[in-house]
């Protein structure tokens, strides 16, 4: 049989501003992840970077150590690839004050 | 009995996987979820031009996942009898819903049956046991008559939930429902309509729905629960219901019932929802899923 091989939508018209962050995903089956983020509406503002964070139980997590740009127009895209992450998986962002983006985000997951 | 089911039934109870099943003649799906996600996805709600026009039911909703059921306090709890369940996870926002579903036409409108090993908890981010965290589980068919079948046709959507607790009381009883929200026309091009059957609103108790199930003593353990749900699709109407020991009367259960739509003709869908009647996610997990018929 193939290998597991799953596309994810894990936050779909979601505005962010603020801290925010994908719902957990559980995927310890997967090896590998690529986190895909569209811009689904024009961002405004200063965009932080995104940043990948793992989860021992899926409620108290820690930065992975990636990070990269959010898309800064709509429908731009950006993406982080990952590996050896554990259970569980999430894409967060520190939104400044006056600044917002309406992501799409999708995990592409591989075992 | 004919030598036929006797031989197919010798076969099956020889298997481990499906001797704790008892399928219909021919089996439709057999979803173990050790395989991967074997065709069960997130429901989407229908929007034209803008996902802004999508339900706020459905935005909500995300995808199902592959879950060895791992806790902080123990680890990895796993299936009945493999590492992976289908785990379905709510926002943590009181009266947060999520879905699941497989989507398939059917073939003969005859008998189905549905049969699962299920289970729920609330996601453990306390001390302490919260019987009452999780609102509900349960299941729907989404169904539509053939394109033959002349005027009357119907959509039919039987829905039973095990409402497990509201407004922190521990209720524990099934409940089935006759009546969907309104159906809005969704965009501006006239292809498209939503409705968002599964409101916490319109539910009726099904009588001698009261069921204790078994729980345990604190919010990272489980026990696996069976359930088998049995539907004519000749008569569009339930046949039968059992979860571990108890089989329930349907004598007044049943469905909501539209006009056939357009575009739905056989439609054989199968959905799994959870609700949280707190601000904390629920689960509602699947170890697997049998659909069988008799065609």
């Amino acid at each position: 049989m193939l290998p597991e091989n799953l596309t994810a939508v894990v936050a779909r018209n979601e505005t962010w501003t603020g801290h925010s962050a994908t719902e957990p995903y559980e995927c310890g089956w997967a090896k590998e992840a690529i986190a895909f983020v569209r811009a689904l509406k024009a961002p405004k503002g200063k965009l932080p970077k995104a940043r990948i964070e793992i989860s021992a139980d899926g409620m108290h997590w820690a930065p992975e150590g990636s990070s990269f740009e959010l898309p800064a127009a709509l429908d731009a895209v950006t993406f982080q690839r990952v590996a050896h992450f554990g259970s569980f998986l999430r894409v967060a962002a520190d939104v400044p004050d006056g600044a917002e983006i309406t992501v799409l985000v999708t995990l592409h997951l591989k075992a | 009995m004919t030598q036929l089911d006797d031989m197919r039934r010798a076969i099956r109870e020889a298997d481990p996987k499906l001797s704790r099943y008892d399928p219909l003649p021919r089996i439709i799906s057999f979803d173990d979820f050790d395989r991967g996600m074997c065709g069960w996805t997130q429901l989407v709600g229908n929007y034209e031009i803008s996902l802004d026009q999508m339900l706020p039911g459905y935005a909500q909703h995300t995808h199902a996942q592959l879950s060895t059921l791992p806790n902080w306090d123990f680890g990895s709890h796993g299936g009945v009898d493999g590492s992976y369940a289908l785990k379905l996870a709510t926002r943590a926002r009181r009266g947060a819903q999520n879905v699941t579903l497989k989507r398939l036409t059917f073939r003969k409108p005859g008998p189905i049956r549905m049969e699962c090993y299920f289970t729920f908890k609330p996601e453990a981010t306390e001390l302490q046991l919260m019987e009452t965290d999780v609102r509900s589980f349960g299941f729907l068919y989404d169904l539509q008559v053939g394109d033959r079948a002349g005027a009357g046709g119907e959509r039919v959507m039987p829905h039973l939930r095990f409402l497990n607790a509201q407004d922190g009381k521990h209720l524990q009883k099934w409940q089935f429902k006759r009546k969907t929200t309104e159906i809005k026309p969704i965009g501006n091009v006239g292809k498209t309509i939503s409705h968002y059957h599964l409101a916490d609103s319109d539910w009726e108790d099904l009588p001698g729905g009261e069921q204790k199930l078994c729980y345990n003593e604190i919010p990272t353990k489980i026990n696996w629960h069976y359930l088998r749900f049995d539907f004519d699709l000749s008569t569009m109407q339930a046949t039968g219901f059992q979860v571990n020991d108890r089989t329930f009367d349907l004598a007044t259960f049943d469905c909501i019932r539209i006009p056939a739509m357009k575009n739905l003709w056989c439609m054989l869908n199968l959905c799994f929802f959870a609700e949280t009647d707190t601000d904390k996610r629920t689960f509602a997990y699947l170890d697997s899923v049998c659909l069988s018929g008799d065609f």
